[in-house]
């Protein structure tokens, strides 16, 4: 059975820096989040938004400071924290909601969905949830056969984790011994359907991956550093050529599936549970002002830098032109 | 194929089995796996001799999976390497469909145009002897309607061979269809390499009165059937599309124009059929050259039977083309 990651982290391990950088990727990512659905209600952003607000530790704790360029990321459809963590450049995230050529499909309005870096190790997402389980051990093992040690490391949620794709995948991962990362953001829905109400599982979705033969841990996601100490133990192995990983990490949505849904299908205790004890940045931040590491001031002046960045990512792919019509014939064959 | 050129006689299978060496050997970046396709060689023997070649990690068998390993090839060519995997029948395609209709003709295109998808999936198709619903099909057509993937349908080993060979060089997915029973076919192919492009049909046979446009297995009824209809005073066209997209209507037209009578001719099921799209085309941009109307001969819209001796009912035969033939005559 998955058992529960468990360590005593040792804050002096980590210098300032290192830990201001946490706080400001979590903070950047929130930020970016509350700036788009801001220009959902202005109008100017159509189509569905899955808001990442409540797990951005789940992605800086796994990418921040671990993944280089060339390590490869399949993130999920609540996946911008991801692609944040990763280095894609806001105006370029922004630009695609916006549906201007600043976007990185220039001009076809990706949005969450479909958008990509490969520069940045960044290789898209499926919008069929859960099929980018055989794309990544496909990556993984072309790292392996072009001997490097490029590792993959992909993100979906517990809803789909119950995708057949994710069984083929771990078969193959644990049998060929790829260098992946399995990290299940489980927020304990899939829309309205809890974990419980739809898997069979002994007690945890990673006990799965105890079938395969594949090491696999429960770890809180909501806490970066926990996180981020258990992740880069399984890039560790998969990078010394001992295989695959299957991390669950715990969290919660803040917001509803999608913008506008309702969400009345979550008991608001446990929701404001959520909001005013497990919020990562709210911890972390108290956690490194208590340990005198940083003061208030150092992350407001953190806040009030990132809010300025923001400004001008959006300024950048706000003032970037619409494709012409054209675009929709542009790119299908290389 | 002109005198100069030093030919040798094989079969299909030996022509797709030299186009996969000489692929592999080409390029260190081709990696070849499916079900079977190892030390067993396939179990169409397409695969002979290269897991001994090229060794267990660019040739191996991999689980029964057919999703996995079509979405493993997707990531193995955004990442740098030309993946050649092979479903053992091409039937199995529906068990990737998510892979092959949102993933592999889409990747590239919906993430900007920012990857190259270099795969070269290749289904063995078509009615062989008993195999029955679900392992006798021809899916090929369902793949006309999803953008972004390059469907070939070689009819001999010539072009097979060097079909084969520039689909695992092109840089976009290719679909790539064998008839099972044409592996056994002989032909005459160059001793030299050679290529052929993809999107450009060939004329099998030439010829002023009817235009008979076919694929696969079908090429060669049609070829046959021709034959005798010339003892009856009719010269047919044999048209070989050899690939369903890009399709080369240029070539289809020219004929068409020529002979302004059509028939056409396939394994699959007539409704929704490679034909009903190239009918359309015909009619849209060749209606006036038609002194009849389109035809079509496909196989009857309801599954294979298993049954041997019902099987050959699916099939298109000479005599349904003769008589086809002979109808279009009389307008
Ligand atoms: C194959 C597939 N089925 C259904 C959907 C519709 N859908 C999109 S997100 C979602 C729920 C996903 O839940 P989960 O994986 O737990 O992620 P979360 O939204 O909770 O982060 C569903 C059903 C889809 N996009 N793809």
């Amino acid at each position: 059975m998955a058992e529960i990651y468990q360590k005593e982290i040792d804050l002096k391990k980590y210098s300032k820096e290192e830990l201001t950088r946490y706080y400001r990727e979590m903070v950047k990512i929130r930020k970016f989040d509350e700036h788009l659905i801001r220009l959902m209600m202005e109008g100017k952003v159509s189509g569905f938004y899955h808001s990442g607000i409540g797990s951005e530790s789940v992605s800086v704790g796994s990418i921040t400071n671990i993944l280089r360029d060339e390590d490869y990321i399949y993130y999920n459809h609540r996946g911008c924290n991801q692609k944040i963590a990763k280095g894609v450049p806001l105006s370029k995230i922004y630009g695609d909601f916006l549906g201007t050529v600043e976007g990185t499909t220039r001009g076809l309005g990706a949005g969450i969905v479909h958008s990509a870096d490969p520069s940045r190790g960044v290789l898209g997402q499926c919008g069929t949830i859960g099929s980018q389980f055989n794309i990544a051990v496909g990556t993984a093992y072309s790292a392996k056969i072009q001997n490097t040690d490029r590792v993959t490391l992909v993100y979906f949620g517990d809803g789909a984790a119950s995708r057949e794709p994710l069984h083929g995948s771990l078969n193959w991962a644990g049998l060929y011994k790829l260098p992946i990362v399995y990290i299940c953001e489980n927020n304990g829905y899939a829309i309205s359907s809890t974990t419980e109400e739809t898997h069979s599982v002994r007690e945890h979705i990673a006990d799965w991956a105890w079938g395969y033969g594949i090491p696999n841990c429960v770890v809180d996601g909501n806490d970066v550093l926990l996180m981020r100490e258990c992740v880069s133990e399984a890039v560790e192995r998969a990078k010394r050529g001992e295989g695959p990983t299957f991390i669950e990490a715990k969290t919660f949505r803040h917001r509803g599936h999608f913008e506008g849904d309702t969400y009345d299908y979550v008991d608001p205790e446990v929701l404001k549970y959520w909001k005013e004890h497990k919020d990562p940045i709210k911890n972390f931040k108290k956690l490194v002002i208590e340990n005198g590491i940083c003061t208030e001031n150092d992350l407001l002046n953190v806040e009030e830098q990132l809010e300025l960045e923001i400004l001008q990512a959006i300024k950048k792919a706000e003032e970037a032109s619409l494709p012409s019509p054209e675009r929709i014939y542009e790119g299908l064959f290389a | 194929m002109s005198t100069s050129v030093k030919v040798k006689t094989i079969t299909m299978r030996e022509a797709i089995v030299e186009a996969l060496h000489e692929e592999m050997e080409r390029d260190e970046k081709t990696v070849l796996f499916g079900e079977d396709v190892g030390k067993f060689g396939g179990i169409n023997a397409i695969t002979r001799g290269l897991y001994e070649k090229f060794g267990g990690k660019r040739v191996f068998d991999t689980p029964i999976a057919e999703t996995t390993i079509v979405g493993a090839a997707l990531g193995m060519a955004i990442t740098g390497l030309r993946p050649i995997p092979e479903l053992q029948f091409g039937d199995f395609v529906g068990i990737a469909f998510d892979e092959v209709f949102n993933k592999l003709g889409k990747w590239r295109f919906m993430h900007g145009g920012q990857m190259e998808v270099p795969v070269t999936l290749r289904l063995p198709v078509g009615i062989a002897g008993g195999a029955g619903p679900e392992h006798s099909q021809s899916p090929q057509a369902l793949f006309m309607h999803a953008p972004g993937v390059k469907i070939a349908i070689p009819s001999t080993p010539y072009d097979a061979k060097g079909m084969l060979k520039t689909a695992i060089r092109d840089n976009n997915a290719v679909l790539f269809f064998e008839h099972k029973l044409l592996y056994a076919m002989k032909g005459e192919v160059p001793e030299e390499e050679y290529l052929i492009p993809l999107g450009k049909a060939d004329v099998k046979k030439e010829g002023k009165d009817v235009t008979i446009i076919a694929t696969a297995l079908q090429v060669q009824t049609s070829l046959e059937a021709a034959e005798k209809l010339a003892k009856l005073g009719v010269e047919a066209e044999v048209v070989d599309p050899r690939t369903l997209a890009p399709l080369d209507m240029e070539t289809i037209l020219q004929s068409v124009r020529k002979t302004g009578r059509v028939l056409i001719v396939h394994e699959e099921p007539k409704t929704g059929g490679c034909g009903a799209e190239i009918a359309a085309q015909i009619s849209e941009q060749a209606l006036f050259d038609l002194q009849a109307p389109i035809k079509r001969i496909g196989s009857p819209d309801v599954p294979i039977a298993q049954s041997i001796y019902l099987e050959q009912f699916y099939r298109p035969s000479e005599d349904q083309i003769i008589e086809a033939v002979k109808e279009l005559m009389e307008y």
